[in-house]
């Protein structure tokens, strides 16, 4: 079977490589999209601070929204073993990802064993645009519901800080007594929340409120990422570059603005001239428009629709061992093949491309 | 003396980092150093000659002939002369300037005006999200002067404004005003929603009743107050309204109550 194209032609690994390399080498303005493990991330962008381009994940602007959170406000942080062990009052805001359901169940089939010890409750501010899809959940946890009829989410958590400072507001929550008499007697209240279900407005009156109970008390956040893949590459690029993805390199030096390398926005402006997509993940296409030349390492059997040259990688944990993020743990965790299979790591083409540019260069990582 | 004036050649294919090109940058510079002077940001190393045709000496009053949304930065770090683009500029145009007069003659993207700390912006056309607010990581917005919009306003208008005058006279997006620590915002037209969210002190006047409050902001009557006259007089002598915005008797809303509710929010009543 082919795990290589020019075009729509199969061809071998080699000649793919050298086709890709000559593009890259000849681009003006290069820019790459990556959905990897941590080394195919650690590849893309060891390419890319070579080459002079930009990166930013498959799911750019949902992990920008959870990035501006840190780089423009900051927050209070707790881990989810902490909450799990020490909260008995956990308060979920806005709609939480299917991916930590069953987290947020396992947590309340157990009693915290430290702390004040007393068995948890949940309440759950949503806001009109709340998806219904949460509720079997949230009915599951039995969650105390704290909402206004037609506010939205941002707008509830304002009138919430209000009245837990005893502050005036023009509305009230639902059960907002109840919550009030809750966290009187809860030594460690932990909110819930994910980058995807408020805007970052939100998640910064969110953080405010969790530092005004900290004047009198203790408390704090678990933030669950919308995606556990992309929270770990912006992890990665953290710690390559100094800054998150939406990061490019101009005179060789990185530099971060969500706006200016936003890759999408470039290939639709046409600033970028080729388009390096690396998505181990399988079943996603690159986005369409724009006129840039695209190269799509993806987890494919066929070639990508578009690209003039696609290679086919393997997916951590599937094709080959790896490692990624789990927001479980709330650090990093090796994965063994459950399948392995003849298809080569992300990681590995992109060395390949590396070596295959004039000059013969070595991946810094 | 003629004003040094850089008359766009083509639209260029990538995006230019103008900061460099100042009164105070250019101060001492011949017309080949000019000329040689690196603006690109990607690869190929383009130049000012390559973009711009140079005529002019006077670098205390510079033109751009001809505009482009690939514009960042013009007049970043200006401290003192005059600086005027004919057509559109990208993002961050102005920011940090800190004396003399930027005149956008088209738009301008994204945080237009950010953090400018004291000087006259004006923008003849719309401008992109985060008017005068800060970048990622850096803690205060707009630290004084003027800067007004003459068209429409994105976004996080004011985020974090600290002293200083926003005006806005064609509407804008939403949560104008957000992080608001001090100084002013004037938007005719519409807003979007929930203005002032966050705001901890500051006025946001409005040509009329806002329509998309937060819950946190209280109606505080029509209190019969000498700062509304002095401010309309303030607009007109700066030319940047030609009638008065408030009048004697403006309506109010205190707030963000869930900060500290020392923001304010004044509005024209329409009956008047």
């Amino acid at each position: 079977m082919s795990v290589a194209w020019i075009g729509s032609q199969p061809v071998s690994l080699t000649d793919a490589i050298q086709n890709a390399a000559k593009l890259l080498a000849s681009s003006r303005c290069p820019v790459f999209t990556f959905d990897a493990d941590v080394h195919g991330t650690r590849s893309t962008i060891a390419l890319a601070t070579m080459l002079g381009g930009a990166y930013d994940h498959a799911s750019g602007q949902v992990l920008a929204n959870e990035v501006a959170l840190f780089t423009n406000h900051g927050g209070m942080f707790t881990t989810p073993g902490e909450a799990r062990r020490r909260s008995s009052l956990i308060i979920l805001v806005g709609e939480i990802p299917t991916l930590h359901h069953d987290l947020l169940q396992a947590w309340a089939s157990s009693k915290p064993d430290l702390g004040d010890k007393r068995s948890r409750s949940w309440f759950h501010v949503g806001g009109a645009e709340t998806d219904p899809s949460n509720g079997k959940l949230l009915r599951q946890l039995k969650a105390i519901s704290l909402r206004s009829e037609g506010l939205s989410l941002n707008a509830e958590l304002a009138v919430l800080r209000a009245q837990l400072q005893g502050r005036q507001a023009l509305v009230s929550l639902s059960n907002i007594a109840q919550l009030k008499k809750a966290l009187a007697a809860a030594q460690f209240p932990v909110f819930v929340f994910s980058g995807s279900s408020v805007a970052t407005a939100g998640l910064v009156m969110l953080q405010e409120l969790i530092v005004d109970l900290n004047i009198r008390g203790r408390a704090s956040s678990v933030f669950l990422p919308a995606d556990d893949d992309a929270w770990g590459s912006a992890l990665t690029s953290l710690w390559m570059t100094g800054f998150p993805p939406r990061t490019g390199f101009t005179n060789s030096l990185p530099s971060y603005d969500p706006v200016l390398w936003d890759v999408q926005r470039m290939i639709n402006e046409k600033e970028a001239d080729l388009h390096v997509w690396v998505s181990t993940r399988g079943g996603q296409i690159p986005p369409k428009g724009g006129q840039a030349a695209l190269i799509s390492l993806n987890r494919t059997e066929v070639p990508t629709g578009g690209a003039a040259v696609t290679i086919a990688v393997g997916q951590a944990g599937m094709d080959h061992d790896g490692v990624t993020y789990s927001s479980r743990i709330g650090t990093f965790r090796t994965l063994q093949a459950t399948a392995a299979s003849h298809l080569p790591s992300a990681s590995k083409v992109i060395s390949q491309l590396a070596e295959a540019l004039p000059g013969k260069r070595i991946l810094a990582c | 003396m003629k004003a040094l004036t850089f008359t766009l050649i083509s639209q260029p294919k990538e995006r230019l980092d103008l900061s460099g090109l100042t009164p105070a940058a250019l101060a001492g510079l011949s017309d080949i150093q000019v000329a040689r002077l690196r603006i690109g940001t990607r690869r190929s190393p383009v130049a000012v000659g390559d973009v711009f045709k140079i005529t002019g000496k006077d670098v205390s009053n510079i033109v751009f002939e001809g505009g482009s949304a690939r514009f960042d930065k013009i007049g970043a770090g200006l401290s003192a002369g005059s600086m005027r683009v004919t057509g559109d500029v990208g993002c961050q145009a102005g920011r940090r300037m800190s004396g003399g007069s930027l005149c956008i003659e088209g738009s301008a993207g994204d945080h237009a005006g950010s953090c400018i700390i004291n000087g006259r912006m004006e923008i003849k056309g719309n401008a992109g999200d985060y008017l005068g607010g800060p970048l990622a990581g850096e803690q205060i917005g707009t630290e004084g002067g003027i800067l007004i919009v003459r068209g429409k306003a994105g976004d996080y208008a004011g985020d974090r404004l600290r002293r200083g005058t926003i005006a806005i006279l064609k509407g804008c997006g939403d949560y104008a005003g957000y992080r608001m620590i001090a100084g002013t915002i004037v938007v005719c037209g519409r807003t979007g929603a929930i203005p002032g969210y966050l705001m901890k002190r500051g006025s946001l006047l409005f040509d009329r009743r806002p329509e998309n409050l937060s819950p946190t902001f209280l109606p505080c009557g029509e209190p019969e107050i000498a700062f509304s006259t002095l401010f309309d007089r303030f607009l007109i002598d700066e030319k940047i309204m030609d009638r008065a915005l408030l009048g004697s008797k403006p309506g109010k809303y205190g707030g963000d109550n869930a900060v500290s509710g020392k923001g304010e929010i004044l509005f024209r009543k329409r009956d008047r």
